[in-house]
This record gives C-alpha cells, sequence and structure tokens, in this order.
C-alpha cells in the first residue's frame, strides 16, 4: 500500500441511503443499496475501511488468506465506488428524526437528508482510566500500534489487553520493537488460538499475566509502568518506553443517544433486519449491540440492513 | 518499474480530468542520495504524476546546486514539495518527507485544491476567522505513512495555508526526520505544532482546528 487516493465528488442535498461511518459494514450495505438502485452516500470522518486500516494483517476474511488491512479497505472501498457510491470526508455533528425527515448535520453545518439513515460509526479503543494516562497520550500512552509502531524502534514497549487486537498489536511491535511485554489481567489470553500460538513463539514477547497497570509514570514521557499482580496484590515496576492499549472498545453511538433504544453499554439496540426502534434508521456493525464484532459480521450487516431498506421503503 | 500501477494512474487520469481547473506548479526539492534516503523515490513518484495531466507542472531543484532558491522559499530539509499556484504564487503548502501510504492522498488532494484555489476543509465562517490572521504562522504536522488519521490533519493545516498565505503548512514524515521528531516529543501521530508554542495530538474536527490555530497566534 504505498500509494493510495480518494475519491472526490460534488455531493447532493439528498440521497436514498446516508450513512455515517465508512468501515466494512458501511461499505457492504452501500454495494447492497446501490445494485438495488438507491443512491448512496457515505460520509466518513476519517478514512473509508475503518478500523481495517488499523489492522496490520487479516487471515480471518473469507477469500483472502493473508491480506493487509489497509489494502482490503481500499478494495472493498473501490468495489462499492465502483457501483456509484459517492464520499464525504466530513464528520456528523448531529442525526435529525423529525417526522417524516431523516437527516445528518455535518460538521461544517450544512444538513443532508435521506429516506433512511445508517449508523455505521463504530467503536472507539477503551481507555484503562488510571492515574497518567491521559497526561501521556502522544508522549508514550497510543492506542494505535500501525501509527505509532516506529517511535519504538529497538526500544521496550509493553502492550496492554489479552484479546485479538492486543495479540496483534503484540506481533507488529516485536518486529520493530526491541521487546514487548503483554500484561493482560487474566491468566489466559483472550486471542484466538492461531495468535496465541504465533505470539508464544517470538523470543522477544513477554507476558505478564493476571496483571493490572496502576499506573503510568513520567514526566515529559512515559519512563515505567506501575503493574500490580491480581493474586498477589503485589506491585512492581516495569521500564517501557511506549504502551499500547487495546482493551476493547467503546461504541460511538453518542449521536442517537436519546433517539433510539442503546443497552446499558451504550451498543444500539437493532431488529433482525438491523432496524432500530426509529423506522428508516438503521445501525450496522460494532456499534450495533451484537454477539460477533468481526468484518465478516460487519458487512452482512450492511446487507441485510439494505436488502431490507430497498424491499421496504422505495 | 513504476511506482504508479498502471489501474492507479488511469484512475487519477479520469480524476486529474475532471477536477483540474488552472495549472498547478510542483517544486522537489531533492540533495544527494546519501544525504536523503527518499529523495529519489519522491522525485520518481512526481515525475510519474505531472506525466499523467499536463496541469501539473513539476520542477526539480538540487538544494546544493541553487542555494537561492532554497532560501527564497525558506526550504530546511530534504526532500521538499512545495505547491505554486497557476501564477507561481507559494501557497505555503510544504511536504517534507515522501508522500507515501495515506498521505499520497493528501498530495492529489492539495494539487486538486490548488489548482481551484479551494481549501478541502471549513466553511464560510471558519475561512473568515483563518483570515483574520495577520501574523506569520507556521504549522507542522507530524505523520506516519500508515497512519490513517493523519491525511485529515495534514489536509486541514494546508487548507489554512491556502486560505491566508501569512501561514505556512508543514507534513512532515516522522520516521525520515527523527531528531526533529525527538525534539518535539512526537510519539503519537497526528501530532500538531504551531509556532513552536502550541501542540495538540489527533486529527481535530474543523472547528477545534479553527480554536486552536488562533489559540496559538495569540500566545506569540
Amino acid at each position: 500500500m504505498l500509494f493510495e487516493f480518494k475519491s472526490f465528488e460534488e455531493t447532493k442535498d439528498h440521497y436514498d441511503v446516508l450513512i455515517a461511518g465508512g468501515g466494512p459494514a458501511a461499505l457492504g450495505a452501500a454495494v447492497y443499496a446501490r445494485r438495488s438502485g438507491l443512491s448512496v452516500l457515505i460520509v466518513e470522518k476519517v478514512l473509508e475501511g475503518g478500523q481495517l486500516n488499523l489492522t496490520t494483517y487479516i487471515d480471518n476474511y473469507l477469500g483472502f488468506t493473508n491480506i493487509e488491512g489497509a489494502e482490503l479497505a481500499k478494495r472493498m472501498k473501490e468495489h462499492a465506488e465502483s457501483l456509484g457510491t459517492q464520499f464525504l470526508n466530513a464528520s456528523v455533528e448531529r442525526i435529525v428524526v423529525d417526522g417524516e425527515t431523516r437527516a445528518m448535520i455535518l460538521d461544517d453545518g450544512r444538513m443532508i437528508e435521506a429516506k433512511v439513515l445508517m449508523i455505521a460509526t463504530g467503536t472507539d479503543p477503551k481507555k484503562l482510566n488510571v492515574p497518567g494516562e491521559s497526561q501521556l497520550i502522544g508522549k508514550g500512552v497510543s492506542y494505535c500500534a500501525t501509527c505509532d509502531g516506529y517511535f519504538f524502534k529497538d526500544k521496550d514497549v509493553a502492550v496492554v489487553g489479552g484479546g485479538d487486537t492486543a495479540i496483534n498489536d503484540a506481533l507488529y511491535l516485536s518486529k520493530i520493537a526491541r521487546s514487548v511485554t503483554v500484561i493482560h489481567r487474566r491468566d489466559k489470553l483472550r486471542a484466538v488460538k492461531i495468535l496465541q500460538d504465533k505470539a508464544f513463539q517470538r523470543p522477544n514477547i513477554k507476558f505478564l499475566l493476571e496483571s493490572v497497570v496502576e499506573q503510568f509514570v513520567g514526566e515529559k514521557k512515559l519512563e515505567r509502568v506501575i503493574v500490580r499482580n491480581v493474586k498477589t496484590n503485589q506491585t512492581s515496576e516495569l521500564h517501557v518506553e511506549g504502551v499500547f492499549i487495546a482493551i476493547g472498545s467503546v461504541p460511538r453511538s453518542d449521536l442517537v443517544k436519546g433517539i433510539v433504544e442503546l443497552d446499558e453499554n451504550g451498543y444500539i439496540i437493532t431488529n433482525e433486519w438491523m432496524e432500530t426502534n426509529v423506522p428508516r434508521l438503521y445501525a450496522i456493525g460494532d456499534v450495533r449491540k451484537k454477539n460477533v464484532r468481526q468484518i465478516v459480521t460487519a458487512v452482512a450487516d450492511g446487507a441485510i440492513a439494505a436488502v431490507h431498506a430497498a424491499e421496504n421503503y422505495f | 518499474m513504476p511506482l504508479l500501477s498502471e489501474k492507479d494512474t488511469k484512475y487519477l487520469k479520469k480524476t486529474f480530468e475532471e477536477h483540474l481547473k488552472d495549472p498547478v506548479k510542483v517544486l522537489v526539492f531533492v540533495d544527494d542520495p546519501n544525504e536523503c534516503e527518499y529523495c529519489d523515490l519522491t522525485k520518481q513518484v512526481l515525475e510519474e504524476l505531472s506525466a499523467i495531466d499536463g496541469k501539473i507542472h513539476l520542477s526539480t531543484h538540487h538544494v546544493k546546486r541553487e542555494p537561492e532558491l532554497v532560501r527564497n522559499y525558506k526550504v530546511e530539509m530534504t526532500p521538499a514539495i512545495l505547491l505554486l499556484d497557476a501564477n507561481g504564487q507559494d501557497t505555503k503548502i510544504r511536504f517534507y518527507g515522501i508522500p507515501s501510504g495515506h498521505e499520497f492522498s493528501t498530495l492529489i488532494q492539495d494539487i486538486i485544491a490548488v489548482s481551484n484555489n479551494k481549501p478541502v476543509f471549513f466553511n464560510e465562517q471558519q475561512i473568515d476567522l483563518i483570515k483574520s490572521i495577520n501574523t506569520p504562522a507556521r504549522i507542522r504536522v507530524f505523520v506516519t505513512p500508515t497512519c490513517p488519521y493523519c491525511p485529515k490533519a495534514v489536509l486541514m493545516a494546508h487548507s489554512a495555508a491556502l486560505i491566508n498565505r501569512n501561514i505556512t503548512a508543514e507534513m512532515i514524515e516522522a520516521n525520515e526526520f527523527p531528531e526533529l521528531s525527538m525534539r518535539y516529543g512526537v510519539s503519537s501521530v497526528p501530532h500538531t505544532v504551531i509556532n513552536d508554542v502550541h501542540e495538540f495530538i489527533g486529527a481535530y474536527p474543523e472547528h477545534m482546528f479553527v480554536q486552536e490555530l488562533l489559540k496559538a497566534v495569540r500566545k506569540v
């Protein structure tokens, strides 16, 4: 993925389907909606493909044995674009649901109306909420290994978390950093076995299990991490220059708070057609209350929502 | 071997045909290969780009052979890319380091923005606020090619430069300039530094970016 670029097209004030967020769910919905002849605008604030762009390699999306996340993102986007999906690089500030009206207000103040809205805003990385964390963001504490990994070339770093993202990050960082210490609260990792096996084989990945971060310490930059063993309650210090936090995610559902039903963690509740309790307002992908958050389920959400919308509202 | 694939070249040709209005002058400053790892590659990709559309006028300059030009344009590092409008006016849009990965799209969008004299970001009210800045401001945005959040931060800074020529806006590829990155304590990108007195991390929404810019200018 040496050179990438994005498309340019003037946007209109009204679409059949208007999607907030541009990850796999949105792109999946766009493909199905376009093939049904509906006009589609995807409003993405960062980059089409969403979190795919943060994943170095993807090994579990059918049809691709091993592909770079950014490359898969690009291909999905090209697929949606080739069918006439329009894209806009902007943030959605507000969702409007008023009688029959469905619209989004963008960060430049513009309002775009649509027959059907889809929320595909995904999730944000969860913070640890321990002392020193927010003060040291950008000074050693990071939530994006693909973005910031190279600043720690030949240095010692840590990864907090034990899921797929954390172990993927550890594997990626182990090729750049001198050592990677995985700090995880349980006695076993949660990541899928294939990732665990790879990580256990890397000589420069170490594990600090049954341990939690108590504090990040450093004046101008991160100097050490105070870690507590949850079994013995003993604390120890880990001297690392960088820490990558991957302990899960929180839904970006603020846009629809007070408009649609959310669960206790803020995920949007939908029916089996991905429609919320508000007609013509759908939620797809990771932002939705669901059991499996994977690329394949995000794409499927998009397809299901688009088929339902096309059959019922057009 | 060309850096841009046949497919990408075709796509760019169509994009440029549809969106380029006035010619854009692209100046690239290079140094000897042993002084500058990415100069040859940067020069090559720009040559391929300018060959796609006649409205992109490329000129290559060696920093050691043209010191006066280097002084005039205040070029500090190599490779450096500068964009000039059809009248030869410096837009103060700068790229230090190769615009590869996600940053290639930034370069394409900047060329189209300069050609149309139309910034990628900001509404009328925000444009007026940016225009009101009447002292020199220098925005440096540190990036890495693998950072998906970075193009937005760079494009916003570059848009500000296009709106107000008191503003110089630089993309800096952090891996290529490790000493500079270290001096500014860069370890998460995008990392924006304004006038050496104000900094923030992350790609901010438009209104917040404008607020940060105004705050920084008032600090001086």
